[in-house]
């Protein structure tokens, strides 16, 4: 009889990890945190990444000077959410908002670590120094938004397209190269990988699946793999941090300045210059301009909202219509969007402004087997969807602007993969005769470890951890003789 | 929950400016306390999330204005580690005041706020966001009325009429007594589901407007806020502006008045009267 174990089947397709601001942080140690709270900006962003009723706490003990009893705060919360509130007042402590102090009388408390609810304070009703890129020029000149978002888009897509192009199409590469820092970060990301031969960049299946994130979300988890790096390159990585959050919360259209910076901060300027966050006339131009990539950085809904009379509206960037009948058309000529629609349709036709394709269940099973997951593929026609399609009715009335049938199918045709359920086993099998295999069978099936069997084939799975008992009982079995 | 995250909340803070206020006509610092206040509460309001929208309205005893937005844009630079943002709404809402204030008409006798007005103004913005938001937006509005004003029943009508349009559109009224309290505006805020607070004291505005009235509508329900007391529901009769208890109803128009009379003030309807009316029926409390 031989037993062999297998647990090569367990291995799951790496995905692309996202982390929120939230998460990134929670993985850094103490120290940083308590150092990047010397900025407020960071404070301001920590804080709008925070739970809803963390915030809450956050507000209601801002401004008492004095650490308030554990039993104060739990009493704050409603008892049927409990479960939420344990949740939010376990993030206030990884992140070092607040910690446990004693108060006279030996009961528990919380404090709100000193360093936040200082800088938080400033940022909320000011009070400390200003910002190292708000200084003092001579007249403002404003850019136009719709100027800035252009920029930014093409600079954000040059990034894309290289990921797409690298490799098989020199020709776009050419046109639209980017430094050899931005690949770095790319091949440090896991987006792209060097081919073992020629050592040329190509993507990864993580690279897709980066492609088929909203820009927001890809300006961000771009930039949390620049933060890592960033030490290598000699930047201070609080500074860039606090940076990268004043820009998140400048004001679009509106011109800051370079002046007094440090030359490790000039640096990181002129890489986000590179992928289109700020946009500088020369490089050597004290005065640069935030686009809308850099806005909001840690939001990971595409649309910044405009409503009202604010003169920055969103253009509208949607360009897909699915139908019941899953065909799916693009008004594109973008050969990236083709590229990426490519990866989940049955291209049919191209038209110069249009191309036709439809969702088939081998199209779909292709891009799913590729570690793409259902998800992405719904959420990507969504964000992109027509607007034609989200003021239908219906899209009206169920919040999501693609045909049910459609969503549903996708998601099935995902659940089709998951039938298999995955056990980790060790495998019985020769044996000598009928008689060993079935006490050797029963004795497994008696102490619930018998994962599958065949009699004819004198073949068994057992679990792995019920492989050590039946290993000693066929031991023990086999010396008495049988 | 994400569907949550894309909701945008508008909060439309409606400042009662006007100067016959008791607490104001007492000590001046009560109102630039509570403007300071209401200005950090609007910026933390604006903390809690970038897709947070804010508008500020005075109520002044001539005029109501906007504070916040207002059409030209002030150019605010970030002088003092503050956001922004927040520094813009800081600066035009007390230059917008001021102005206010500079241009008000001198004031002859003390005067009611029309807050009634003020909060359809309020009604009508929401309206226009309303209209105006991107597709697949959703907006959730409330409007918090922070006031020092005396119950004011001669504007009865008005008031029931914006908060059942308030009621329709499905905006929360939050009302903040910082003087006397209020039962109409009570009212309001128990028709459209809001917060009602008086002050027990001035210090610490801020602090009580942070702790009630900054959480939104679904945040309410998971913290524990202080518990609706009993809302007083009396009606003003229409013939003399009174808050009554028991009176008499128009059977057409269902006007209602504390005394009978033969013909209905409001629509001329004649009374059919088979008995001699008793005074003796007439019971209206106070």
């Amino acid at each position: 009889m031989t037993s062999k174990s297998g647990s090569i089947l367990l291995m799951k397709p790496s995905n692309i990890d996202c982390k929120d601001l939230q998460s990134y942080l929670k993985t850094r140690p103490p120290e940083l945190l308590e150092k990047i709270y010397h900025y407020p900006t960071i404070c301001l962003a920590v804080y709008r990444e925070l739970p809803e009723i963390s915030r809450q706490f956050v507000i209601r003990i801002l401004f008492v000077e004095q650490p308030v009893p554990q039993a104060v705060v739990a009493s704050w919360g409603s008892q049927i959410f409990a479960k939420e509130q344990a949740i939010a007042t376990s993030c206030l402590t990884e992140l070092n908002v607040w910690r446990v102090a004693a108060i006279p009388g030996g009961l528990p408390a919380w404090e709100l670590s000193s360093t936040f609810s200082k800088n938080l304070k400033i940022a909320l009703l000011g009070g400390g120094r200003p910002w190292s890129m708000s200084t003092f020029m001579d007249g403002p000149k404003p850019k136009e938004v719709s100027f800035l978002d252009t920029y930014a888009m093409s600079r954000w897509r040059c990034v894309l397209h290289y990921m797409v192009g690298a490799g098989s199409n020199s020709k776009i590469r050419e046109n639209e190269g980017i430094s050899p820092d931005a690949v770095r970060i790319l091949l440090h990301a896991n987006l792209m990988r060097r081919d073992e031969r020629d050592g040329t960049p190509s993507i990864t299946r993580q690279g897709f699946q980066f492609l088929l994130l909203n820009s927001q979300a890809q300006v961000w988890h771009f930039m949390l793999q620049y933060l890592d790096t960033c030490e290598e390159r000699g930047l201070n990585l609080p500074e860039c941090l606090s940076m990268l959050f004043q820009l998140s919360f400048s004001t679009l259209g509106k011109d800051y300045s370079s002046e007094g910076m440090s030359s490790g901060m000039l640096t990181f300027l002129q890489h986000l210059r590179e992928f289109g966050l700020v946009y500088q006339r020369k490089r050597k131009e004290g005065r640069f301009y935030p686009t809308r990539l850099s806005l909001n950085i840690t939001n990971k809904n595409a649309i910044v909202p405009s409503v009202g009379n604010d003169d920055d509206k969103v253009e509208e960037n949607g360009y897909i219509v699915v139908e019941t009948n899953f065909r799916v058309y693009a008004y594109t000529d973008s050969n990236l969007q083709v590229a990426l629609l490519g990866l989940f349709t049955e291209l049919l036709y191209r038209f110069p402004n249009l191309i036709v394709g439809v969702l088939t269940r081998d199209s779909v099973r292709q891009a799913l087997k590729g570690g793409i997951t259902a998800e992405q593929i719904v959420s990507y026609l969504q964000q992109y969807a027509h607007p034609n399609m989200i003021n239908t009715e219906s899209a009206v009335k169920t919040r999501s602007s693609l045909p049910p049938t459609v969503v549903d199918q996708i998601k099935l045709w995902e659940n089709e993969r998951n039938r298999f359920v995955y056990t980790e086993g060790v495998v019985y099998n020769q044996f000598l005769s009928q008689a060993d295999f079935i006490t050797l069978r029963d004795y497994a099936l008696s102490i619930n470890v018998l994962v599958w069997q065949s009699e004819r084939n004198r073949t068994m799975v057992v679990t792995k951890n019920g492989h050590d008992d039946v290993k000693k009982f066929w031991k023990r079995y086999s010396k008495n003789g049988g | 929950m994400e569907s949550n995250e894309a909701d945008i909340s508008l909060l439309v803070v409606i400042l009662d400016t006007n100067p016959s206020q008791k607490i104001i006509r007492k000590n001046a610092h009560a109102m630039t306390q509570c403007i300071d206040a209401v200005v950090a509460f609007g910026n933390t309001h604006l903390m809690q999330k970038s897709q947070n929208k804010l508008a500020v309205i005075a109520c002044h005893h001539s005029v109501t204005e906007f504070l916040y937005p207002t059409a030209g844009k002030l150019e605010v630079r970030q002088v003092d580690g503050q956001y922004e943002i927040f520094t813009l709404v800081e600066k035009t809402v007390k230059h917008r005041l001021a102005e206010l204030i500079n241009s008000a008409p001198r004031i002859v006798q003390p005067c009611e706020s029309l807050l009634a007005g003020s909060i359809s103004m309020a009604l009508a913005y929401i309206a226009r966001v309303n209209r105006n938001k991107s597709v697949g937006m959703r907006l959730s509005s409330r409007i918090l009325i922070v006031t020092g004003s005396n119950e004011c029943a001669s504007q009865y009508m008005t008031y029931m009429n914006v908060f059942f349009t308030a009621q329709k559109q499905g905006v929360t009224i939050d009302v903040c007594a910082l003087d006397k309290s209020l039962s109409l505006l009570q009212q309001g805020t128990d028709i459209t589901g809001g917060q009602y607070l008086k002050l027990p004291q001035l210090d610490g505005v801020l602090q009580y407007l942070l702790w009630v009235f900054l959480p939104d509508h679904q945040t309410r329900d998971k913290l524990v806020l202080p518990p609706a007391s009993k809302v007083d529901y009396r009606a003003a009769c229409f013939c003399h502006r009174e808050l009554i208890d028991i009176g008499y109803v128009c059977s057409v128009c269902l006007s209602i008045f504390c005394k009978i009379t033969p013909i209905c003030g409001t629509c001329q309807t004649v009374f059919k009267n088979s008995a001699p009316i008793r005074e003796k029926k007439k019971r209206t409390i106070k």
